[in-house]
């Protein structure tokens, strides 16, 4: 029993990567629900599948490139892209969506097209022509515009809102219920399709074949080059389309989007189970790749405690530890062609580098475990709450930024305030105003409650004072703006010292204001109350 | 003429050089329908490029190749196929991660509604296979077999592609065990009945005898001859690969092996030294002051031997002590430091780092048992680089030029430099003289009898028996990775070359 | 059987390891000069020099520090995408051993209203310099250990700290963007001693690795290994410690660039400290001349690409080219620099331009 076991497992080694991805997908599953109630609902499952459509997508075709021994890293540049040039587009009112989001494919696939002429004919490392691909891709975006340009188009606001419902987990009548989007429907059918591409043409068995060993895939006759160029063309398409799904969840175009996007994407990749040296890999185990991103996210937000950072932890330990398994499992078999060794190769691995690989996966494999665990028992405490506040990912944006206050502003000002400081946006998107006067007092007011504090005039006057000193009132000191991160705030700060009125503003996240500007929000933040009770 | 109505290739006069070689001069070589011709020299003989021109991939420069008894010219690798020529390399180059089935197939995939039909094409390699005797599981990864499957992957999709009539096999037997050449020769034997007719390129003489029906011996370019197998004595075969005249060797000449007055201590002491897989356990004394030649046919093991003296393969058995300290840290650092060194026989890939210059490549090793810290300065550095560069005659315009641009035997002899500078106390020699012109043989083969007044111990391999025999005091035979014996004093070159050629002459 | 050193010829300096970086820098100056008026003027202010080319060679520092140290991994035949990460982590360092209340630190009442004071720090300089290098070596240990001892690719291997680097950042900071008030830290990226300090650094920086390198055995081991790893391991060469020593230097200065980038800025911000300076940094090293296989290198040239690159940014601000559309010219200017370098048109090259013998 134990030896036909073992066969069993030694003859479908090939799919062991993939199976431990699922596997742990599922446990990961079953232990979240456990734990927390709310993760229960089936709603939650399909939310998986409603934010991962981007990425899902971006991943199929960057699947494609990795089996082939490449990799692309201009997929963000080309998504960003799309979502500008499409926006613009749209914005004048001329053109059929329909036509826009054909164009962005074909624009897809022509970038990819160059690309890959470039790798595969001028023989440069994909690594360089592709990163020189992504600048340019998102240099253009800029030619067209700095700031993000809105999307008011009906047809991509059905696209986005419609709610298709699940029969048998909703209802029909109310229209309410579980329910997944049109996005979702458009990645399942790509899914398909790349999965039946992979397994089932001749171009993608080139496509294996090139990445298990390009030469040996020349002399036999395959069509090397031109795959390459077609595996190039195709995640050129896969990026466009996913930028494409992007516009229509963000409903606006911007040359900031998706930065740093290409990593999420090839770290999904990878936990899916694909080789980054090629050759070996399944397009199911990408979407099970994604659905594990998701699924740490969302494990991380039901937890509450965690910061969303540990996304990034979780996702590079969990990329160690199945670059481990495959180094273990598949790279050892390349060095089983017996012989003479060819020149240049690598000397037969030394027993001590697989013991080292062997150390790193089982204690990759604890580390997971034990940080299922801390999940487990945080989350306990917690039980009954829901998705804390403050832990959206920058992937999804769904809060709506509220403007400044300006006239509120302008009245506070003209009714005698020292100080007006508004502060706008971050995860929850909240909009706190708040007004020092000269003799002690502090309002604040975040558009439902209003509070109050009092300090005294000789602080007040302080705070003026080193404000000045910062230079308020100089040429260094001066507005700047740009599209905040997700968790990024806008201020607006007028300060009203010795006659002279100043109002300057900033979002933070960036490089572009002055530091001394900081130093300013700083020392207004240690003295306002807070409207939220202490955690 | 009935006669070559049964030939299938008829190649005349073929000629063949490269930039500073002449690969191919005046070859003939004549293959008949349906037999299985072996091709055989030492390296360098001009095997390789025979069969790349027959194989389309270069073309001669002089003569002519009938197939079938018309005149041919072989354009590509791609028109050698439609000819029916296939050929399967010792390197299997085929795809490790695609299944068995799709290595056979691909290309060529029945389809169904489209797409690749999984179920016949799964079906037609299985049957493919058996039709050679094999019976796999085709639908597993072509990697998760042994090389000897992928091998039989490999000839079965290359008469499949072709429809072969003529399969050339480079070397097949190099990484099979001989259950698993056993079984490559019953598939051969079946392709012959089907009148295939096969090339064999190999070393290994058991197997010529085994199943070549005729053999082609080549020797630096040119033809020694073709002959019926039954007919040709072991002991001739080995004569004439490796350059003897048999009717000399008749005259029982014997060689009287210098006995060198300065023979001293055991420097190096090799004690049931083994791997498994490339060589066997062995013993092997290394003295001062001695030659140590280590003759044997290509294959036999003397590679191996030398990397594990050097300590670039770990034994699995034995050991070895050197100045009666036993080894504990094979490694070739560890070597050097004994007063080791090993001059490999790949000078391209174990030799030279050719971006370097001459200076650096000589100077590489010496600073690597200096460890990091104890830089040599520049200046010393050039002194060694010259020192050499004037005592082995070496022809280039500086000490900094990249050893990349210095011919064959200048490389050679800068590898040469490097071990000299490490001042070992034992100095092994891979094929020091190959591809070196033989004025510079001369110089090497002299100098490694003046290492051993000096008071070092050598080691002197090369495929040349008459080089090993000059420059040597001792003999040790290796045949089929395993040491035969040794001969010292007069020897009766006979002996040798029968201890090489094994049973049977 | 010349003796050593040759005499002065026109050949030695086209093929001098510096000539293509030099002529990339000469062509965008020359472009300024053609196209930006005033771009070579000087001025000085409170006796520091000011002008355009200071504004290169002030803003370069940061890819000028990451170069250096990835010049050692490249030669090595390896790639070290962390370089940015690591940056974010030694600025949140930085930053909380300044002013660790963000972390809970209990400071007692008299201490917490200085807490915004210039003069204020929670740890002394020194000791904020010295763990947070220690730190940045540590990761380059990491790095190191998985490429030469696990044996794992070395884009891979990097792949990881890149991902998680950047959670650990912010998890030292709590997510905290934590402003810097000491002003003795703000030095280090701001301060000027005629010309900006951070010249100064990326010099102090260049020396260690010139010495580490070419006084002692290591650049040579580095080449050799870069260009035939099995030569070398024939040769005696330790090929693990010498990747060890390549991935933990740079970790080192990457260290030093989250230091000066931190500095700069006044602020640790783990999200966008050093995004993307990766690529930069792998660019600047490529234009210089190595190898992305590996092999020869050379340090300076590796500071004339970070030159490079910095000298194409700055002219396109002059010129008007709005910030973010920067991105583009630099993509087109690594094509053009990866085409020159690529071995199709070298070889087209080398076919119409006489060849003298080999």
């Amino acid at each position: 029993m134990m030896r036909s076991m073992g066969a069993f497992v030694s003859n479908n080694r090939r799919f062991l990567p993939l199976s431990a991805t699922i596997a742990l997908f599922f446990v990961a599953y079953i232990v979240g629900a456990g734990v927390y109630d709310g993760m229960r609902d089936p709603q939650i499952f399909l939310n998986l599948f409603r934010t991962s459509p981007f990425l899902l997508i971006s991943a199929i075709g960057m699947t494609f490139v990795i089996i082939t021994g490449g990799i692309d890293l201009s997929v963000s540049g080309v998504i960003a892209l799309t979502t500008v040039a499409s926006a613009a587009l749209l914005r004048t009112g001329d053109w059929n969506p329909w036509v826009v989001m054909l164009l962005m494919l074909a624009m897809g696939m022509a970038l990819g097209a160059i690309m890959g002429g470039f790798i595969t004919y001028l023989k440069v490392q994909p690594f360089i022509a592709t990163l020189a691909g992504m600048w340019v891709a998102r240099g253009l975006c800029f030619f067209i515009s700095d700031d993000a340009i809105p999307i008011n188009n009906r047809v991509y606001r059905i696209l986005g809102q419609t709610k298709i419902l699940i029969p048998g987990l909703s209802d029909p009548v109310t229209k309410q219920g579980d329910f997944i989007s049109i996005l979702v429907v458009v990645m399942l059918l790509i899914l398909f399709a790349a999965i039946y591409i992979a397994q089932y043409t001749r171009f993608g068995r080139t496509v294996y074949a090139i990445g298990g060993n390009e030469h040996s895939a020349r002399l036999m006759g395959l069509p090397v080059n031109r795959t390459k160029m077609l595996v190039y063309i195709l995640n050129g398409f896969c990026s466009a389309l996913a930028g494409i799904a992007l516009s229509i969840y963000v409903m606006s175009g911007h040359g900031l989007y998706a930065r740093g996007f290409e990593m999420t994407v090839i770290a999904a990749v990878v936990m899916g189970g694909t080789l980054l040296t090629g050759g070996a890999g399944y397009v199911f185990g990408t979407l099970f790749g994604v659905l594990i991103t998701g699924l740490i996210q969302t494990l991380i937000q039901f937890n509450g405690q965690l910061s969303s950072w540990w996304t990034n932890i979780v996702v590079g330990a969990l990329t160690l530890i199945f670059i481990g398994v495959q180094s273990l499992l598949f790279v050892e078999k390349k060095r089983r062609t017996g012989g003479r060794k060819l020149a240049g190769e690598e000397a037969p691995p030394l027993p001590r580098a697989t013991r080292t690989r062997q150390v790193l996966l089982y204690s990759g494999g604890a580390v997971i475990l034990i940080v299922l665990a801390l999940l487990a028992i945080n989350g306990a405490q917690n039980a009954a709450s829901g998705p804390s506040a403050n832990t959206l990912t920058p992937l999804s944006v769904s809060c709506e930024l509220k403007p400044f206050r300006q006239d509120q502003a302008a009245s506070l000002v003209k009714d005698g305030a020292a100080i007006v400081y508004e502060r706008n946006g971050g995860a929850s998107c909240i909009d706190e105003l708040y007004a020092i006067y000269p003799d002690g007092r502090i309002v604040g007011d975040d558009g439902a409650n209003q509070i109050e504090k009092q300090v005294t005039e000789e602080e007040v006057n302080q705070l003026l004072a080193e404000i000045s000193a910062r230079g308020w009132y100089t040429d260094e000191m001066y507005s700047t703006s740009h599209v905040p991160c997700g968790q990024c705030f806008s201020y607006n700060l007028s300060v009203t010292y010795q006659g002279k009125e100043k109002t300057v503003e900033a979002v933070d996240g960036g490089t572009d204001a002055p530091a001394n500007y900081w130093q300013v929000v700083s020392l207004i933040n240690g003295v306002i109350p807070d409207f939220s009770p202490a955690p | 003429m009935a006669e070559s109505d049964n030939d299938l290739v008829t190649m005349e006069g073929i000629a063949k050089s490269f930039p500073g070689v002449q690969a191919l001069e005046d070859v003939d070589f004549i293959l008949k329908r349906g037999e299985i011709h072996a091709l055989v020299g030492e390296n360098g003989a001009g095997k390789s490029t025979l069969i790349k021109v027959l194989t389309g991939v270069e073309r001669q420069d002089a003569g002519t190749i009938q197939y079938e008894g018309k005149g041919v010219t072989i354009k590509s690798p791609q028109h050698a196929q439609e000819l029916g020529i296939s050929t399967v390399y010792q390197e299997v180059n085929l795809c490790p991660n695609l299944t068995v089935a799709e290595n056979i197939l691909i290309g060529r995939e029945p389809r169904k509604y489209g797409g690749v039909d999984w179920k016949s094409m799964n079906a037609q390699a299985r049957q493919i296979l058996e039709g050679l005797d094999i019976h796999i599981d085709v639908t597993q990864t072509l990697g998760s077999y042994p090389v000897a499957i992928q091998q039989m992957a490999a000839i079965a999709r290359a008469l499949e592609i072709s429809s072969a009539r003529l399969l050339i096999l480079d070397e097949p037997t190099s990484s099979l065990d001989a259950h698993e050449t056993d079984k490559l020769f019953e598939v051969m034997r079946k392709l012959k009945s089907v009148g295939v007719a096969i090339i064999f390129i190999t070393h290994f003489i058991d197997q010529i005898y085994e199943i070549a029906d005729r053999i082609t011996v080549l020797r630096n370019g040119k033809l020694v001859g073709t002959y019926e197998t039954a007919s040709l004595p072991r002991l001739e075969l080995i004569a004439k690969m490796i350059g003897r005249n048999l009717a000399e060797l008749d005259d029982m000449v014997k060689i009287k092996l210098e006995s060198s007055k300065h023979i001293r201590q055991t420097l190096l002491k090799a004690d049931g030294l083994g791997h498994s897989g490339s060589i066997e356990p062995f013993d092997l004394e290394l003295r001062a002051g001695e030659v140590v030649g280590l003759a044997g046919l290509l294959g036999s093991g003397r590679t191996e031997l030398a990397g594990l003296l050097f300590g670039v393969d770990k034994p699995d058995q034995g050991s070895i002590t050197v100045n009666g300290k036993l080894v504990r840290h094979h490694s070739p650092l560890g070597s050097i430091s004994r007063g080791v060194a090993l001059c490999p026989e790949d000078r391209k890939a174990e030799g030279i780092v050719d971006e370097l210059t001459v200076r650096e490549n000589i100077i590489l090793a010496m600073q690597a048992n200096r460890g990091w810290f104890k830089y040599l300065s520049m200046q010393e550095q050039y002194d060694i680089a010259n020192r050499y560069i004037k005592l082995l005659n070496i022809a280039t315009p500086s000490a900094d030029q990249p050893v990349k641009n210095l011919s064959g035997g200048n490389q050679q002899k800068v590898i040469l430099a490097r071990w000299l500078a490490t001042n070992p106390q034992v100095l092994i020699l891979d094929e020091p003289t190959r591809g070196i012109d033989v004025g510079t043989k001369a110089e090497i083969q002299k100098l490694v009898l003046d290492l051993a007044e000096e008071g070092k111990a050598c080691v002197f391999i090369s495929s040349e028996l008459e080089e090993v025999l000059r420059t040597s005091h001792r003999i040790v035979v290796l045949r089929d990775r395993e040491k035969v014996t040794e001969f010292s004093g007069e020897v009766d070159e006979h002996k040798i070359m029968q201890a090489m050629a094994g049973s049977g002459s | 059987m010349t003796p050593s050193k040759p005499s002065f010829k026109w050949r030695k300096v086209t093929e001098s390891k510096l000539f293509f970086p030099f002529v990339a820098l000469a062509f965008i100056l020359l472009f300024d000069l053609i196209f930006v008026p005033g771009f070579f003027n000087f001025s000085t202010r409170d006796g520091h020099l000011f002008g355009s080319l200071i504004d290169i060679l002030r803003n370069g520092t940061t890819v000028m520090l990451l170069g250096l140290g990835m010049t050692l991994v490249l030669a090595t035949g390896g790639v070290d995408l962390s370089v940015g990460a690591v940056m974010a982590i030694s600025a949140s360092v930085a930053a909380i051993l300044m002013n660790p209340v963000i972390i809970g630190v209990k400071l007692p009442p008299d201490l917490m209203k200085f807490i915004n004071d210039p003069n204020f720090t929670y740890a002394p300089l020194w000791e904020v310099i010295l763990v947070t290098l220690i730190v940045a070596i540590i990761c380059g240990l990491w790095n190191g250990i998985l490429v030469a001892y696990a044996r794992i690719q070395p884009m891979v291997a990097t792949l990881i700290l890149m991902i998680a680097g950047r959670g650990i950042a912010q998890l030292i900071t709590n997510g905290v963007r934590i402003q810097i008030f000491y002003d003795p830290y703000a030095f280090i990226g701001n301060g000027w001693l005629v010309l900006p300090f951070p010249l100064y650094i990326v010099a102090f920086v260049f020396a260690v690795a010139w010495l580490l390198t070419r006084k002692t055995s290591i650049g040579l081991f580095i080449e050799s290994v870069g260009v035939n790893f099995r030569s070398s391991f024939f040769s005696g060469i330790n090929e693990k410690r010498i990747k060890l020593i390549a991935y933990t230097f740079c970790g080192f200065c990457a260290g030093v660039a989250g230091l000066v980038a931190s500095s700069n800025i006044r602020t640790s911000d783990a999200n966008n400290i050093g995004m993307n300076y990766e690529l930069d940094a792998i660019l600047a090293v490529v234009i210089g001349g190595t190898l992305m296989s590996g092999g020869r290198f050379s340090l300076l040239a590796s500071l004339i690409g970070a030159l490079v690159i910095q000298a194409t940014t700055t002219s396109m601000y002059a010129i008007g080219v709005p910030a973010n559309a920067v991105l583009a010219i630099k993509g087109l200017v690594v094509i053009f620099v990866i085409l020159l370098y690529s071995e199709q048109v070298r070889g087209f090259i080398r076919r119409i331009t006489p060849q003298k013998e080999a």
